[in-house]
């Protein structure tokens, strides 16, 4: 104990630079989680809560429309998980090999643009892009192939939700791979291309072992936000010809909790999601241990 | 020391239970000079809005000079967003003002008798009793927490005058608006190339009920009929209603990106000359789009106001009187709750009137020896934050040469009020909420289908079985039971 209490004591500047993170932590999520225990109680803003049990609970799993919202929920976050994963991943590689200074740069800083701008933004841009007389279908036109309005198509729109993810996100996401790509020693590089490995081989036997504990944690760090198949995005691309295709718990619970102030019934909701979360994280990297060797701690 | 440090940490403890504990009645908060302090809630009023904060401290300037009232006013930021979402979450914080304006989310807080029942007040009042309009006094009786004296806001629709002279439907229409005229209107707007498509909307089809739904024989929420209330939206009117949609849509007359409009791209594709009809709520907002029109396509553009289209019945619907959608509403819990109601009678005084609804003398009007003149400023920034009963009262009538509302503006206010008919909804119990959103959702997306032929008309009679699955079978009965 004393010895402990002697290293914090010399490295005191650490634990203070430390100190806003764990202050943030223990605002924004660890006293949420305490008052999660709003889910089993009926909410009053004046007074005390009363104790509700599993009352909000089974009014969740009671109504279709959740069964619905759920199953919409997985399969747009499956979507996202196969399709978006690798994609960052796959960019990082390309990027590392662009030998030129300034054209790298110029990609990596127009791969990352699209993260900074808002889904508002972003819903403008993929429903004019995407609009029967827009750019994708002019591009369509041209090889005669017939317009389409993917916005209000059934079959097409959770792909517009996965592509246009995609392209928010690749760039940034990358960001985390090239920085591991750049810690690989140079020199593994220049004795692979000695004993003759071409380009490819060295991706192959050098960068993406390298890679794949980054490639593990950033895997089940991702699936503890699998439930999140993202509001924002949604919100902004929804329209009524489409929402049995993509209502996703979150605009579900933001229809119902927030705006009709059912705050037990969203937090039940909340929890229901979060749970999942934990149990896909543990899972996840129980089973990632057991196979490679690798997990998150 | 250990000790006193013990004792002090206890002391401090004892001293926040008890703080937390107290059942007492609040205390008004007062400033220095003895000023009660009144909390507002108002949407895009807060502390950081230089307008709004001038507002307040001009308003309690002129309680004090014509009422004697010692008032100052805190505004309160409520979160940039939506503001009912996040006024929603302000008061659950437990912060909860003297004064609040509400744009949904109320219910949950009045039923936590949180607001204060209004009837009792207005009654007693000097001057609000007298301007409520008729819709008001219906909501009141049903929902006695809110109010908003507004014109009656319905959605009416509106085309560019200079277009309406070259068309030779426009007088049969105006005679006799009937759905078939109304075709026929759409039809040449397209055809003489003065637009690409006749009307656009704004993502779904609730504005072209507005002119429509009660041609085709929907005049209320629940329709009555030999076997009982029937909810409209599965009833045979509807049915034909989504046919004639349909049709719009598949000649090319209803906007075919409809469902991806906002309402921000509906307004540019008339202001650009896409589409030749919107609708825009009556008053204030067609005088909106009058001037942007006039700014856009000169001054020959002015707007022309449409009638209501006529078949079974003609209006805009009519008008759900089972509570105000938005309103202001005063906090059960305020030690100031008979001052805040002063203030809200004061501004529905001559007055309190020429104040609210014409902004600041010498920036928005000027008065001249025997009457007000309004300013350009006027007509480009102000909007009355409280009170607009129709007939209104100042300390001088407004000169001709500056009426408050532009001529459409006027004609749209005066066919809205002409029109009005009270709906026979009624509140939802609130464990069915979820319910009725799954059956909302239902209607919206079939309804969608249907017009933008996805789907065949036939697939109604689906929606309709599958509506009264979903619940639809018990609300009918509860609709039954409720309304006399």
């Amino acid at each position: 104990m004393k010895a402990k209490l002697k290293r914090i004591r010399s490295d005191w500047i650490l634990y203070l630079m430390l100190l806003p993170g764990i202050t943030y932590f223990i605002i924004f999520h660890v006293i949420p989680i305490i008052n999660m225990k709003l889910a089993f109680e009926d909410y009053r803003i004046i007074g005390e809560n009363t104790w509700a049990g599993l009352k909000h609970f089974q009014v969740l799993f009671s109504s279709p429309a959740f069964m619905d919202v759920l199953q919409n929920t997985i399969i747009i976050s499956t979507m996202k998980i196969i399709f978006i994963f690798p994609i960052p991943i796959i960019l990082s590689l390309l990027i590392s090999e662009v030998r030129s200074g300034p054209f790298r740069k110029y990609v990596q800083s127009v791969s990352y643009l699209p993260h900074f701008l808002s889904w508002v933004v972003i819903a403008g841009i993929w429903i004019s892009f995407l609009s029967p007389d827009g750019g994708f279908n002019i591009i369509r036109n041209f090889f005669q192939l017939p317009s389409l309005d993917f916005m209000t198509s059934k079959d097409h729109i959770r792909w517009v939700l996965v592509f246009s993810e995609m392209w928010r996100s690749a760039g940034w996401d990358s960001i985390l791979y090239i920085a591991a790509i750049m810690k690989i020693s140079p020199h593994l590089y220049e004795a692979a291309q000695l004993d003759g490995a071409s380009t490819f081989q060295q991706m192959r036997h050098i960068t993406l072992p390298a890679l794949a504990t980054t490639v593990v944690t950033v895997f089940i760090l991702n699936l503890g936000f699998f439930m999140n198949a993202g509001f924002d995005q949604v919100f902004n691309l929804m329209n009524d010809s489409v929402i049995s295709k993509i209502d996703i718990l979150d605009t579900y619970v933001y229809r119902i909790g927030l705006l009709n102030g059912e705050y037990s019934y969203a937090t039940a909701a909340s929890l229901f999601k979060g749970a999942i979360g934990l149990v896909l994280i543990l899972g996840t990297h129980f089973l990632s241990k057991r196979l490679t060797g690798k997990g998150v701690w | 020391m250990k000790k006193i440090k013990f004792l002090l940490i206890a002391l401090l403890f004892i001293g926040l239970l008890a703080a937390c504990s107290s059942d007492e009645e609040p205390q008004a908060e007062v400033t220095e000079d003895g000023k009660t302090i009144i909390k507002v809630a108002f949407k895009d009023d807060g502390p950081s809005n230089p307008n709004a904060v001038k507002y307040y401290e001009t308003l309690a300037e002129k309680l004090k000079e014509d009422k004697d009232l010692d008032v100052q006013f805190e505004l309160l930021e409520v979160a940039q967003g939506d503001y009912s979402e996040k006024l929603s979450l302000l008061l659950n914080s437990g912060e909860i003002p003297d004064l609040i304006y509400f744009q949904g989310g109320d219910q949950q807080i009045a039923n936590q008798d949180l607001l204060v029942d209004l009837r009792p007040y207005i009654e007693e009042s000097e001057y609000l009793k007298d301007i409520l309009q008729p819709h008001n006094e219906l909501r009141l009786d049903n929902y006695p927490y809110l109010l908003w004296v507004k014109p009656i806001d319905y959605k009416v629709p509106v085309v560019r005058q200079d277009i309406l002279n070259e068309l030779s439907t426009a007088d049969a229409l105006l005679a006799d608006p009937t759905i078939e005229n109304y075709k026929s209107l759409f039809e040449e707007i397209v055809e003489t190339g003065n637009a690409d498509y006749a009307m656009t909307v704004a993502g779904d089809i609730a504005e072209l009920d507005f002119i429509f739904e009660n041609a085709f024989g929907i005049n209320q929420t629940w329709l009555e009929t030999d076997d009982g209330y029937v909810f409209s939206k599965v009833s045979e009117q509807e049915k034909e209603k989504l046919a004639f949609y349909r049709e719009l849509y598949e000649e090319g007359l209803l906007d075919n990106q409809y469902l991806t409009k906002q309402w921000d791209t509906k307004e540019d594709a008339f202001y650009d000359g896409k589409a030749g009809v919107i609708v825009g709520t009556n008053g204030k907002v067609v005088d909106f789009y009058n001037t942007r029109v006039k700014e856009v396509n000169g001054e020959e553009a002015e707007l022309a106001v449409l009638p209501p289209a006529k078949g079974i019945y003609q209006g805009f619907g009519a008008s759900d009187v089972t509570k105000e959608s938005r309103g202001v509403a005063i906090s059960a819990v305020s030690p100031n709750k008979d001052l805040v109601f002063e203030i809200l009678d004061y501004l529905a005084s001559p007055e309190g009137q020429q104040f609210d609804r014409l902004g600041f003398e010498g920036e928005h009007h000027n008065e001249t020896d025997d009457s007000i003149e309004l300013t350009d400023a006027y007509y480009s920034d102000w909007y009355a934050r409280y009170w607009e009963p129709v007939d209104v009262e100042f300390t001088k009538p407004i000169s001709e040469e500056t009426p408050m509302l532009s001529k459409p503006g006027l004609e749209s206010e005066q066919l809205a009020s002409e029109y009005f008919a009270e709906d026979n909804t009624f509140i939802l119990p609130q464990e069915s909420i979820s319910q009725w959103d799954a059956m909302e959702n239902l209607y919206r997306e079939y309804s969608a289908d249907i017009i933008t032929g996805k789907l065949p008309l036939d697939a109604f009679e689906d929606f309709v079985e599958e509506w009264y699955a979903a619940g639809g079978t018990e609300l009918t009965e509860l609709a039954n039971e409720t309304i006399k």
